[in-house]
């Protein structure tokens, strides 16, 4: 391995690394604000610039890969001069409303002017100002807060594939924007507030919802679909706010798309059934755990029963699954569900060039490694119908029978239902699902069950257990 | 064997050293000022940093709170609700502003940490209740002008 000397010490690059990363990983910070892992290396935004020896200037850590022998020094007065410079010029037209901005707590900009920035501010005159153009749904832009980076504008071209981001006008009068103001149009706009070093590109959904130093944050996987890209999961008193991308270079490198993004969003949503609900003669009203559980028997017991088991349940729920059906209804068929026209794993295949998929749960490929079928239609003489379901999957029309829900229902969809006795959704419950790699993913809790929906170990126990 | 202190005849006595206290008592009820006042009438004037009931300051009747959250972070007590939101006229603004008055530990550093100038602690201490209240937004931005 190539070795070269970083402050004094000595560091091991594999060939081809730039600096800024052979820093990293001895535990060295440069300060970058253009320079983004996933994306190409223009060295524009010259924060990262260190002192090589035996080179006359000042050279940019992102673009300079490391070589052997290679003598850098990132803490001599040079440098630090540089880095307030580069502070100052950044700081000239940003304005000073970090109380309003969204980022303030995560920003880049705002961490790298405490550490290398001045306090004094010797520019006196007027700030520049942009009036904002509307940016779609997903995406609000305060263009004042922008220093130009254009990570977006890589982003957009490189990794969404839609050339959508420009930067108009030159030098002071840069504006980055869309072309002709047009409303975002990738599916993947979320990712355009991750990289922004600033605040420019907010999350629309995420404004003024919370201060980011509140949240707190849970590494977890999607389950929008059959990826499993990483993300991490931000709550704060049982309540998720958001989510964000995770870095796995193997699975979603640095991205995911808007669908999971805003995925979590029925955990908390209105129409959700939280609490044991049973039909009555006046539509499906709300319970206790025993009646819903002692209907629910009624309606299954002694009668020939389907299971459908949801390709968004975990690995462990479906084992649990798949050995305590038998036991407890004789001759129970078990058939997995999820996407309609999804049936197996061979109907699987990507949905964009980019990270989405066509089965839209994400543990498809597991259920089938534990030999469940897919559901095609009901035998003929089905009576009753258990249908386990984790939150994403998609209940396939059932007619003439009648239909016991466990798991998280909504409740237009559990409105014909005998008895709905609520579960966990991939937020409230922790497991492991495999993506259409065959890459097995464990995942945490990042919220306790909403209202009194109970995990699925604990719905079955409580079905053993009262008659 | 118990050992008593030895005492002088005057000391035993006692008539000088009852005279000595009693002259200090007579020479503060008969001239000195009074230290007391008669309260609800009588007040007393308190230092502009007194630490007192809170007040949400305004400029030109717009608060001055952007709803930043500071003052619920370095509160010690956790007292503060706020929730924030937008308006045309001002792009952040605290739509709830909550102080539960009865955490409070009038320890000052919402104010400190304020960056807009906008949570103050005025001079007023009389804060007795007949019922739990919570302070909020309408109730704080009246209070202006106090100190």
């Amino acid at each position: 391995m190539p070795k070269c000397i970083i402050d004094g010490r000595e560091v091991t690059f594999t060939p081809g690394q730039n600096l800024i990363e052979v820093a990293r990983s001895a535990g060295i910070e440069i300060p970058y604000f253009c320079y983004h892992p996933g994306l190409s290396v223009v060295a524009q935004c010259r924060m990262c610039a260190i002192e090589i020896e035996k080179m006359p200037k000042l050279q940019t850590a992102c673009s300079t890969p490391a070589a052997e022998g290679m003598v850098v020094k990132t803490q001599s007065d040079r440098v630090k001069k540089n880095q307030k410079s580069v502070m100052e010029f950044l700081l000239i037209n940003h304005p000073l409303d970090c109380p309003i901005c969204d980022k303030s707590g995560e920003c880049d900009l705002q961490d790298f002017s405490f550490d290398y920035g001045d306090p004094h501010m010797r520019y006196t005159e007027e700030r520049r100002t942009y009036l904002d153009l509307d940016m779609g749904p997903v995406i609000k832009k305060s263009m004042n807060r922008c220093i130009h980076c254009t990570r977006c504008i890589r982003f957009g071209d490189e990794i969404a594939g839609i050339h959508e981001m420009v930067a108009v006008q030159r030098g002071n009068d840069t504006e980055i924007t869309t072309i002709d103001g047009l409303p975002l149009m990738t599916e993947y706009a979320g990712n355009y507030s991750d990289i922004c070093p600033t605040g420019s590109l907010t999350l629309r959904d995420f404004r003024f919802k919370k201060r980011a130093w509140f949240l707190k944050k849970t590494p977890t996987v999607c389950e929008g679909c059959s990826r499993g890209c990483n993300m991490e999961v931000q709550q704060e008193n049982n309540m998720i706010y958001r989510c964000v991308a995770r870095t796995n270079l193997d699975v979603n490198k640095h991205w995911i798309c808007d669908e999971g993004r805003f995925n979590y969003q029925y955990a908390h949503d209105a129409d959700r059934v939280v609490e044991p609900a049973l039909q009555t003669k006046s539509g499906l009203t709300l319970s206790d755990w025993t009646q819903a559980i002692r209907k629910a028997k009624e309606t299954v017991l002694g009668k020939k029963v389907v299971a459908l088991v949801g390709s968004d349940l975990t690995q462990e729920e479906a084992g649990l699954l798949i050995s305590f059906l038998p036991e407890n209804f004789q001759g129970i068929s078990i058939f997995h569900y999820g996407t309609p026209g999804v049936h197996s794993v061979k109907d699987d295949g990507h949905a964009d060039k980019i990270l989405k998929m066509k089965s839209k749960t994400a543990n498809l490929n597991g259920l089938e490694k534990l030999g469940l079928k897919g559901f095609e239609s009901l035998p003929p003489g089905t009576q009753a119908v258990l249908v386990f379901r984790g939150g994403r999957a998609v209940v396939p029309e059932l007619r003439n029978v009648q239909v016991v829900g466990v798991g998280v229902f909504n409740k237009p969809q559990a409105e014909k239902f005998e008895a709905v006795l609520p579960g966990a959704s991939f937020v409230e419950k922790e497991g492991t699902i495999i993506n259409f790699e065959g890459r097995e993913q464990k995942f945490k809790r990042a919220i306790l069950p909403v209202g009194q929906s109970k995990m699925l170990s604990e719905v079955l126990m409580m079905w053993a257990n009262r008659t | 064997m118990l050992l008593k202190p030895k005492t002088s005849l005057v000391q035993k006595i006692y008539f000088v050293d009852i005279c000595k206290g009693l002259f200090i008592t007579m020479k503060n009820m008969l001239f000195s000022k009074k230290v007391t006042i008669q309260y609800p009438e009588e007040r007393r004037d308190y230092s502009d940093r007194f630490r007192g009931m809170h007040y949400i300051k305004a400029t030109n009747g717009v608060e001055n709170c952007t709803a930043c959250m500071l003052c619920p972070t370095v509160c010690p007590a956790e007292c503060i609700h706020i929730v924030a939101g937008e308006r045309p006229d001002k792009e952040k603004y605290p739509v709830q502003f909550e102080i539960d008055v009865l955490r409070c530990c009038f320890c000052g550093m919402c104010e400190e940490a304020c960056p807009k100038d906008a949570i103050k602690l005025s001079t007023i201490y009389e804060m007795s209740q007949t019922h739990r209240e919570v302070y909020e937004k309408d109730f704080l931005l009246e209070q202006r002008g106090n100190k």
